[in-house]
């Protein structure tokens, strides 16, 4: 992953430059709202910020991931929408005088690179509906499912798309692989 | 500043609804990976609605900032404790409960 984008030095040199400029930006905010707006803060804020972006790129090294800006505000309203439709059904299946469940378990292999992109794709199936990430074992992710009506694939499909567009992937057809 | 106000205490009331059922599932469901389930869900959504509410009474963006980020990391943490408890039932061989 990423071999394709440090094919000359210059473009390694920029894609580092931006994700030294991104982290510093993100942590000077952080620091910003915890602190408030008292210059005399950053004093301990300016090493803070420093460390904490040394420390983000040494441990991230591995991972050289480009994530899409845009494709992030997309996952947003449909991983809060999503985190809605499982509270609510799992608030309908705990209150109904009914015994509503049907559990089993699902297997899927997922076409997700190892890495980032797969530990936020296994921890975000424990928050669609119905769906908990039970085990993962290289691409192989065990599902347990409340109700085994449930479109479990189908979810699932759409989750891994989205997490596959966060760093400029696409899952394409599962069929042709 | 009052309907800001009272929507907040609204949105709080349905994030307490949600933590209780995820209360009520805890004690119903009838085994680990079920629970589990009702845990996770339920009590995450519930902090996003009382995050959502006192966001909306705190009038601060730095107390909103805050409280956003408590919200991001109880998810990272609830989703990835709950999938170690998943991983380590399954290691265990602990049998899913199944329909009678």
């Amino acid at each position: 992953m990423g071999n394709d984008s440090c094919s000359s030095t210059s473009t390694a040199w920029k894609i580092l430059g931006r994700r030294i400029f991104f982290r510093l930006l993100i942590f000077s905010f952080l620091w910003y709202a915890l602190a408030g707006s008292d210059k005399a803060s950053w004093l301990l804020g300016v090493p803070a910020v420093l460390l904490v972006t040394a420390m983000s790129l040494w441990l991230a090294s591995s991972s050289s991931l480009n994530i899409h800006l845009l494709a992030v505000f997309r996952f947003i309203p449909f991983f809060l929408h999503q985190s809605l439709r499982g509270g609510i059904d799992v608030m309908h299946r705990a209150l109904s005088f009914q015994q509503l469940l049907d559990p089993g378990l699902v297997f899927y292999t997922t076409l997700l690179a190892e890495g980032s992109a797969r530990i936020l794709f296994v921890n975000c199936i424990s928050l669609l509906p119905g769906t908990l990430s039970a085990e993962l074992k290289g691409d192989q992710v065990t599902i347990h499912t409340l109700d085994q009506g449930m479109p479990v694939w189908a979810n699932i499909q759409r989750l891994e798309y989205h997490v596959a567009a966060l760093i400029g992937r696409t899952t394409g057809n599962k069929k042709s692989l | 500043m009052t309907i800001l106000y009272h929507s907040g205490t609204f949105f709080i009331g349905i994030g307490l609804l949600f933590f209780l059922s995820g209360t009520v599932g805890l004690i119903r469901f009838p085994d680990i990976y079920t629970r589990l389930h009702a845990l996770t869900k339920a009590d995450n959504i519930g902090l996003g609605f009382v995050v959502c509410g006192l966001s909306l009474q705190s009038g601060n963006w730095a107390v909103i900032v805050k409280l956003l980020l408590i919200w991001l990391l109880v998810l990272i943490a609830s989703s990835a404790s709950c999938h170690l408890i998943a991983s380590s039932g399954m290691e265990k061989k602990i049998k899913p409960w199944t329909r009678p």
